[in-house]
């Protein structure tokens, strides 16, 4: 990461022991920092010449915090068309476009999301930063608003690791980047309003993240999916286990007498 | 390019045209099919056990697929490159195509329910639309032809929905699942009952077919034969006679005539050179959907036929029908954390809930007209590219919530009747052309107060159920919002409608044209209504037991 400006110094020192940066910044000060850090160029994906604004910037009013305004580059790559190879899928099917940097935050954000846990891997064990990487690079409509989103919370996650411990978020202690993280990810009346909009983004990219690791196969072992299989013969149908938590469902819900019958 | 050696031209390789042939090419009559997409091979291309995250974004659907990267559609979806279509000012339609061998039966839901008498007789009982110009004493034992040769599972329920199969027709239905027996129970406290779904799939070995085993969506295709479509059935079983041969990427354009006004072949463009030609046939049937086949009739003008050919009814393109659409679903908190098994089954329903108001309607107790049926979901599904529930937090605690919403709900799928209007119909954009130079259609739309109420009883009914199964429930969408958009639920029919009389009809109850004898329909376009079943076993049925009579005529030469 780039130097933080040095003026800040004091504040930032001062964040990493009490981490209530709300009660030392005011927004005035935070978006003057903003400024500074700008122009010290340590924003990612900041705009380039010729670019235009996509996707849902619009509402970033007041009350939204440091929500940065990405001006993204439009993917422009090509799909992979009305008649792609079903049986051998495209390892690559479009350039992926997330820098060295995003990626390693993408990386630690992944694995706070998914950590390792017993028999199963975390989700960067599993590449699961590429296949974001890949999400966000895709050319169609529904994956370039979601790079809007998932880019701008990266950037985001920065300029909140900056603004409260000078460092890029990456660069942070986990007990730093879960402070932050523990802000952003609940979603509820509760969310400051500060952290609503991130929180809407966090969520976003933590679904993205959730799908990629729940569909490989350490993934379908940890949900329990035991589908894909050839069955010989005729379905077998529920275990008795599982009709045993039926029959329990339908007496709690007083629907005993309605029950489908079961041969 | 006159062809002597082909007395009958099939335009169209699905459910219509490749019925239409095998039951041609079965009694000895040569057929010359022609197929607007590509070759197919169901053996070679399709992902069978191939696991989303192998695909693109994780298997999810694009522009490109509309149904997700494994569907079996080649060259469609929404959208064909270079073949658009237009919708009228304040019209919304969706035209679903595909360009491939075998069309939509390789991706089709397989869901295979006949209509009953109630079905092709409603304007008999409430004034509207068009009865069916015949009765369903005459087309059961079609019914029973057809399902026996294409493989049906499931059951007579005895249900006034659901008209039986004849003894041995029917193979025996796959078990149903949890959360599908849990909506049974909640449903049956409402007076509401449902029974296993008839499914074009085998759960018992016919022909050289294997049957189901119970893995990989019906969607991708299936390259075992288990899930019904032409090209591992039909197609293959009509090219053994010796007596078919199927020209592929060939897009035909018109159908042409002769100075009498009688038809003497089609016109169709080499996709792959992109030069027309001109076949020659003694016989025409066009099955190539209900909005291709009348687009190829109206662009069939001619002195002769100014209007479209076979359309001095003015009915050709009028009278489209979709069935209606609307979705409910819910999580279900006593579903949570469940006891894992694999709930794939045939990966689709095991159990539905037929039209249950019959009775009430005839009592005058509801304020729509026809029916619906409800599909359920639920289940342990593939992990794919969207998680479920509203998950909060990270780490193990967040997995947690994950695994205990996985398979926890549950969804009600509207599919229901939709009369016919005067605002529904398709004619030919007077200045869009395809790649091809051939006119496309241009769609009009508008639901009426029938589908707009139907569909709100059908949302107060889901909700009714889900709650009794401990779901919450919130605010129920308007009907306007809910209701699917023309179109979306692929279930386009009534464009080329048989009837009584040429003054309203285009076609007699064999699909043969009231003005050219020489000219059938053998697609959806021929059917009258549209009842809440879906439209593909019909389809198939109608051109099982039009093409008889067809082989009938062509052995007495009347035509």
């Amino acid at each position: 990461m780039g130097k933080a400006p040095r003026d800040q110094g004091d504040v930032a020192h001062d964040q990493a022991s009490a981490p209530a940066y709300a009660n030392r910044l005011t927004r005035r000060e935070s978006l003057k920092l903003l400024a500074a850090l700008a122009a010290s160029a340590m924003l990612p994906a900041l705009p380039a010449t010729g670019s235009t604004t996509t996707g849902d910037v619009a509402g970033g009013a007041a009350g939204d915090g440091h929500w940065p305004q990405l001006e993204l580059q439009p993917v422009t790559a090509r799909g992979y068309g009305k008649d792609p190879d079903l049986m051998t899928p495209p390892e690559a099917p479009w350039p992926l476009t997330l820098t060295p940097a995003q990626l390693s935050l993408l990386a630690v954000l992944s694995d706070i999301i998914v950590p390792a846990e017993g028999q199963s891997p975390s989700a960067s064990e599993v590449q699961v930063p590429t296949v974001v990487d890949e999400w966000v690079s895709a050319p169609y409509p529904a994956q370039q608003h979601d790079r809007l989103t998932i880019l701008s919370a990266l950037a985001w996650l920065d300029d909140e690791a900056a603004l409260r411990f000078s460092q890029g978020f990456t660069a942070l202690g986990r007990p730093q980047q879960l402070a932050i993280i523990d802000d952003i990810a609940y979603d509820n009346d509760q969310t400051p309003r500060q952290f609503r909009r991130i929180a809407g983004a966090f969520a976003r990219l933590r679904n993205l993240v959730l799908a990629a690791y729940f569909c490989t196969p350490d993934g379908m072992e940890d949900i329990g999916y035991l589908g894909n299989v050839a069955i010989a013969g005729d379905y077998p149908g529920p275990t008795p286990e599982a009709y045993r938590h039926l029959e329990t469902v339908l007496a709690e819900l007083g629907l005993g007498e309605f029950a489908y019958p079961v041969g | 390019m006159n062809d002597p050696a082909y007395p009958v031209l099939v335009v169209g390789s699905g459910a219509g045209g490749a019925m239409a042939a095998w039951e041609l090419t079965r009694q000895g009559h040569k057929v010359l099919m022609l197929e607007a997409g590509r070759h197919y091979d169901p053996r070679t291309e399709t992902p069978m056990f191939r696991p989303n995250a192998d695909a693109p974004l994780m298997g999810a659907a694009t522009p490109d697929k509309d149904f997700g990267y494994y569907d079996s559609t080649v060259n469609g979806g929404w959208q064909v490159p270079d073949e658009p279509y237009t919708t009228a000012e304040g019209s919304e339609f969706l035209w679903w195509r595909s360009r491939m061998l075998g069309g939509r039966t390789n991706h089709w839901g397989r869901y295979s329910l006949r209509f009953s008498e109630h079905d092709f007789k409603g304007k008999s009982r409430d004034g509207l639309g068009a009865d069916w110009p015949f009765d369903y004493d005459e087309i059961a034992p079609w019914y029973d032809r057809t399902e026996a040769l294409i493989g049906v599972c499931g059951t007579n329920t005895g249900l006034d929905d659901m008209p039986p199969s004849s003894e041995g027709v029917l193979q025996p239905p796959p078990r149903p699942r949890i959360p599908e027996l849990l909506i049974a129970a909640a449903a049956k406290k409402h007076g509401i009952t449902a029974v296993p779904m008839h499914r074009a799939v085998l759960t018992r070995p016919l022909d050289d077919r294997a049957p189901c085993f119970y893995a990989t969506p019906c969607g991708y295709g299936c390259s075992i034969g288990a899930a019904f479509q032409t090209t591992t059935s039909l197609l293959p079983m009509a090219q053994a006679t010796g007596n078919l041969r199927i020209v592929t990427d060939a897009m035909v354009k018109t159908v042409t005539t002769d100075a009498d006004g009688q038809v003497t072949g089609v016109t169709y463009v080499d996709k792959k050179t992109g030069t027309e030609r001109q076949v020659g046939a003694k016989v025409v049937v066009l099955a190539a959907s209900a909005c291709e086949s009348a687009r190829i009739l109206l662009n069939s003008r001619s002195a002769r036929h100014p209007g479209g050919l076979a359309n001095s009814s003015g009915q050709v393109g009028r009278n489209l029908m979709d069935s209606t659409g609307a979705g409910l679903s819910a999580l279900v908190p006593a579903l949570m954390d469940r006891p894992r098994y694999n709930e794939d089954g045939h990966t689709a329903n095991h159990l539905f809930i037929p039209w249950w108001g019959h009775e009430a309607q005839a009592r005058g107790e509801l304020d729509f007209p026809r029916g619906y049926h409800f599909e359920l979901g639920g289940r342990f599904s593939e992990p794919g590219a969207y998680v479920s529930g509203n998950l909060q937090g990270y780490g193990p605690e967040l997995k947690r919530q994950v695994r205990a919403h996985y398979g926890a709900y549950v969804s009600f799928a509207l599919r229901g009747e939709m009369l016919p209007n005067e605002h529904c119909y398709m004619d030919i954009d007077p200045q869009v052309t395809d790649k091809w130079g051939i006119p496309v259609p241009r769609f009009h739309w508008r639901w009426s107060e029938h589908e707009l109420r139907q569909v709100a009883h059908g949302l107060k009914t889901a909700k009714a159920i889900l709650e009794t199964m401990g779901a919450t429930v919130g605010e129920l969408p308007a009907p306007e919002e809910a209701i699917k958009k023309g179109g979306e639920i692929i279930h386009e029919v009534g464009t080329t409608r048989m009837g009584e009389s040429p003054t309203d009809s285009v076609t007699n109850q064999w699909g043969q044209t009231w003005d050219c004898p020489n000219l059938f329909v053998m697609d959806g376009g021929v059917f009258a209504s549209n009842p809440h079943k879906n439209c593909t076993l019909t389809i198939m049925t109608l051109a099982m037991r039009n093409s008889a009579w067809l082989a009938d005529q062509l052995k007495a030469e009347t035509l």
